[in-house]
């Protein structure tokens, strides 16, 4: 952590010359679009694999508590936290992904909402504190979880965070593009588009999918981490489904055809919208609009399958 | 302690019927489009938040304001049709993808209503006029030796219910119109085929369905005396739950479904209280979908999705 | 004596997507004739039908009945023109009743009396569904399924009845009755286009026939026109090209 924090100071200095309220407004909207890109991921990798899921933000919810407790309660660094984090949400997903993966369609999607509904009413009834520094830390239940300040304790300025953020989106992007372009990329459409062939091909269907459920669970989980220390504070209420279905949003209308597609769905949701005070207010009404039509004309999204055959030139 | 169990059991069955006719109009709408509309819940609460305002606005007695949230709830209903269904159903899209695009379009037409309802009328809560002022029925101090409450409101929304049920039944067996409501819920390809002219039975039904939730909607309001911006989410969850705990894409499943999440609310509310209420419903529905996805009382087709 | 020609289809192209299944198909139906159409299985004889039939919506091209362009239409508009499919597979609705199947065939009819007696004479076509009446359609055998879905068809009282391989699945002897009930419903003035695999029972009762093949009309003629076992090696295998 504490290398990148030089970088990111002297490439943070062209924000320097701007005002310095409109300066943390943009750092904050940049965090938050990096931060949901996380979970907007995660749904695409899914839906990619052929599976809807009305839960994604369980999992976010459980990497913001995991994340939370482990640097506010036990005063770990926040990279062992972030690692925590995703191994929990990962054995999360695939705990719930065991029972219900042979579902399809709306039956999985339901499955998933009743398992997100449960654990985010598991936080609501839990009540878990340790006095630290004189302080009583931990969750508490509908109240919340506060007081997880490791990034202000360690010294990380709100651009040094919005680097780390967006540095470790950077890297689960390339990671994903490089996967998208080798045969476990094209073995991750074809399930979800052609389930019946890829068995006959010799692929577990299950399986492959409770692999990505995964690797989606663990991807939502990182986002929470990130999301709870930037925040400071979480509550149940954050990880509902509304939660869940923006990131589904997000990654849809962004464009199913690549991993940048849910990453432009949440910038133009939380970038373009919210940082423009014309709309305030009315933001949801243009978004939900503007959302529902674009899907009339692109059901896939923006950066769609077929557009991105085209700008890669048919090589995949 | 025999009294606790049929006072819940009562209490269990009224909620039920609410719970099943939203779960009837998700089921309309998933059997004859086989995607799910998110903001079948949404309209509902655009129909009620007009009923408040007619309420605040010209005092309106308990019919007038029951046919506004109806005719509102239908009115936001043909708008997502419209929207978020009519052009996905275009031949040559492929159902999956169909699915998932009407689904995200429903939802941020969800996103619309609540925030067009909130812009309209800011407070978060609104009283809205009860079904009926007065004193529940005490219908047990004679007979069972521990009293016994019957409210009114219960009754009225049980009667409503059955009324409804009954008439959806006549419709669907006894009319031209619901022969071609059960073909395309059916067998779809095959009911253009025979003339029925899909579209137009889509759109009737999609406006039938939120006219039940409409109605729904009115009796949850006017029981609870008031009307907040959560009864979007509440109506979704709460039919969406009951459709598949009664078996998807089944009608008397949506009917059973309703009525078994009413009693198991009832009964683990009681024992358990109110957040292990909502704790056991989802889990009801998870180990129901893991072990019988077909429901309590699946249709005799399994439905895919 | 000049028949007129009921159905004409020109260059019609149909895609899935970027693939094309109909690469430009011609052909005529006369009225009170039956027509097959055979081919090898993917030479696109289905999606002719549905292109026909209103279900797939053609590229180019175009599809006249009775001077009509039908082209691109709801199947429901078709079916009002006097165009009924029996589709492949059947399709019939399998939790109905046999009675309400043949009901929602007669959907676009006001007539109820007239309705009632078309179904009566139904049943006398088709004795077997006269038994089962008031069953499940999901219920019936192939057979009877295949009866049903034609019984169904003819209740629009249609000008071109459209068949979609109404021998598949089906046992020799179903087959055969089905072929007669074909040729008796010409005989009282039905004009039939049928798809057959069954080349060799097609034949039988064809009075015109295509080839189709790779999305392509390759051959028009009538039975007897060329060698039979020359058209069955070409309807199932193609023609063979270097």
């Amino acid at each position: 952590m504490q290398c990148i924090r030089p970088v990111c100071g002297r490439a943070a200095s062209p924000w320097k010359r701007k005002g310095r309220i409109l300066d943390a407004y943009l750092i904050g909207v940049l965090t938050n679009v990096g931060l949901f890109s996380f979970l907007a991921l995660s749904g695409y990798l899914l839906l990619i694999a052929g599976e809807l899921s009305f839960g994604q933000q369980a999992f976010f919810g459980i990497g913001a508590y995991a994340a939370g407790a482990a640097t506010a309660m036990y005063g770990a660094p926040l990279w062992l936290a972030i690692i925590l984090a995703m191994a929990l949400g990962a054995a999360a997903a695939f705990l719930i992904g065991l029972p219900t993966l042979r579902l399809r369609g709306l039956y999985f999607a339901m499955a998933t909402l009743a398992a997100a509904e449960m654990i985010r009413i598991l936080f609501e009834l839990l009540h878990f504190q340790r006095v630290v520094d004189g302080e009583l830390v931990g969750p508490d239940g509908t109240q919340g979880f506060r007081g997880i300040r490791w990034i202000f304790e360690a010294g990380f300025g709100p651009q040094d965070y919005l680097c780390l953020v967006w540095a470790l989106l950077a890297v689960v992007l390339l990671a994903l593009l490089k996967i998208e372009r080798s045969r476990l990329g094209v073995t991750l459409r074809m399930v979800g588009e052609d389930p019946g062939l890829s068995s006959q091909l010799g692929i577990d269907v299950v399986r492959f999918r409770l692999g990505v459920a995964a690797a989606a669970g663990s991807l939502a989980a990182l986002g929470g981490a990130l999301f709870a220390h930037h925040n400071t504070y979480v509550e149940p209420r954050n990880f509902d489904i509304m939660l869940g279905v923006h990131g589904l949003a997000y990654a849809l209308i962004g464009g199913l055809g690549t991993a940048f597609g849910p990453l432009l769905g949440v910038l133009l949701d939380i970038g373009l919208l919210e940082s423009s005070r014309v709309l305030s207010g009315y933001r949801m009404i243009v978004f939900g609009g503007l959302v529902a039509l674009l899907l009339v004309f692109r059901p896939r999204g923006l950066l769609n399958e077929a557009l991105v055959h085209r700008l890669t030139g048919g090589k995949r | 302690m025999l009294a606790d169990l049929l006072q819940n059991t009562l209490d269990g069955l009224a909620q039920g019927a609410t719970y099943a006719l939203l779960a009837l109009g998700f089921t309309l709408i998933f059997g004859v489009l086989r995607r799910a509309n998110l903001s079948y819940g949404a309209a509902i609460m655009f129909g009620a938040y007009c009923a408040t305002w007619a309420s605040l606005r010209f005092q309106s007695g308990l019919l007038v304001l029951a046919l506004v949230t109806i005719a509102g709830a239908v009115l936001a209903g043909a708008y997502v049709e419209r929207l978020c269904f009519a052009p996905h159903n275009a031949r040559g899209l492929r159902p999956g993808n169909a699915a998932i695009a009407s689904m995200v379009a429903s939802f941020a037409l969800w996103m619309q209503f609540e925030e067009i309802v909130t812009l309209w009328m800011p407070q978060h809560l609104y009283a809205f006029p009860a079904l009926y002022e007065g004193a529940a029925l005490d219908i047990g101090t004679l007979t069972l030796g521990g009293p016994l409450t019957l409210r009114v409101e219960s009754l009225i929304t049980l009667a409503c219910a059955t009324a409804i049920c009954a008439a959806l039944w006549l419709i669907l067996y006894r009319t031209r119109f619901g022969l071609a409501v059960r073909a395309v819920i059916d067998e779809p390809g095959a009911a253009g085929l025979s003339g029925i002219n899909v579209s137009w039975v889509l759109i009737r039904v999609f406006a039938l369905a939120s006219a039940i939730g409409g109605l729904a909607g009115y009796l949850v309001v006017a029981t609870h005396g008031q009307v907040t911006p959560m009864l979007g989410m509440w109506s979704t969850l709460k039919g969406m739950l009951a459709m598949m705990i009664g078996g998807l894409g089944s009608l008397p499943g949506a009917i059973v479904g309703g009525l078994v999440l009413g009693l198991v609310e009832a009964h683990t509310q009681w024992f358990l209280g109110p957040q292990s209420r909502d704790l056991v419903s989802y889990l009801l529905l998870f180990v129901l979908l893991a072990v019988h996805p077909a429901g309590l009382w699946p249709r005799s087709k399994p439905v895919e999705t | 004596m000049t028949t007129s020609v009921l159905l004409e289809i020109q260059d019609l192209v149909t895609s899935y997507g970027k693939i094309e299944a109909l690469k430009g198909v011609s052909l005529t139906v006369e009225e009170g004739s039956i027509t097959c159409l055979l081919g090898p299985n993917g030479a696109g004889k289905t999606t002719l039908m549905m292109s026909t039939a209103g279900i797939l919506e053609p590229r180019r091209g175009s599809i006249r009945f009775a001077g009509q362009d039908i082209a691109g239409k709801a199947p429901h508009t078709i079916v009002a023109a006097g165009v009924a499919l029996v589709p492949e597979n059947r399709l019939v609705f399998p939790r109905m009743s046999v009675i309400e199947n043949m009901q929602a065939g007669a959907y676009q009819r006001n007539d109820t009396a007239e309705i009632a007696s078309d179904i009566e004479r139904m049943f006398t076509r088709f004795p077997r569904l006269r038994e089962r009446s008031a069953q499940e359609a999901g219920t019936l055998s192939g057979g009877e399924q295949q009866m049903l879905a034609v019984a169904r068809a003819l209740m629009s009282r249609p000008k071109l009845l459209l068949m979609d391989e109404p021998s598949l699945g089906l046992a020799p002897l179903i087959v055969a009755e089905i072929f007669s009930i074909i040729t008796e419903l010409n005989k009282d003035g039905a004009t039939i286009f049928l798809v057959e695999q069954n080349a060799h029972m097609a034949l039988k009762v064809a009075s015109h026939f295509y080839l189709m093949e790779q999305g392509r009309v390759t051959f028009s003629g009538d039975p007897g026109s060329l060698a039979e076992d020359e058209v069955i090696k070409r309807a199932y295998l193609g023609s063979a090209r270097p």
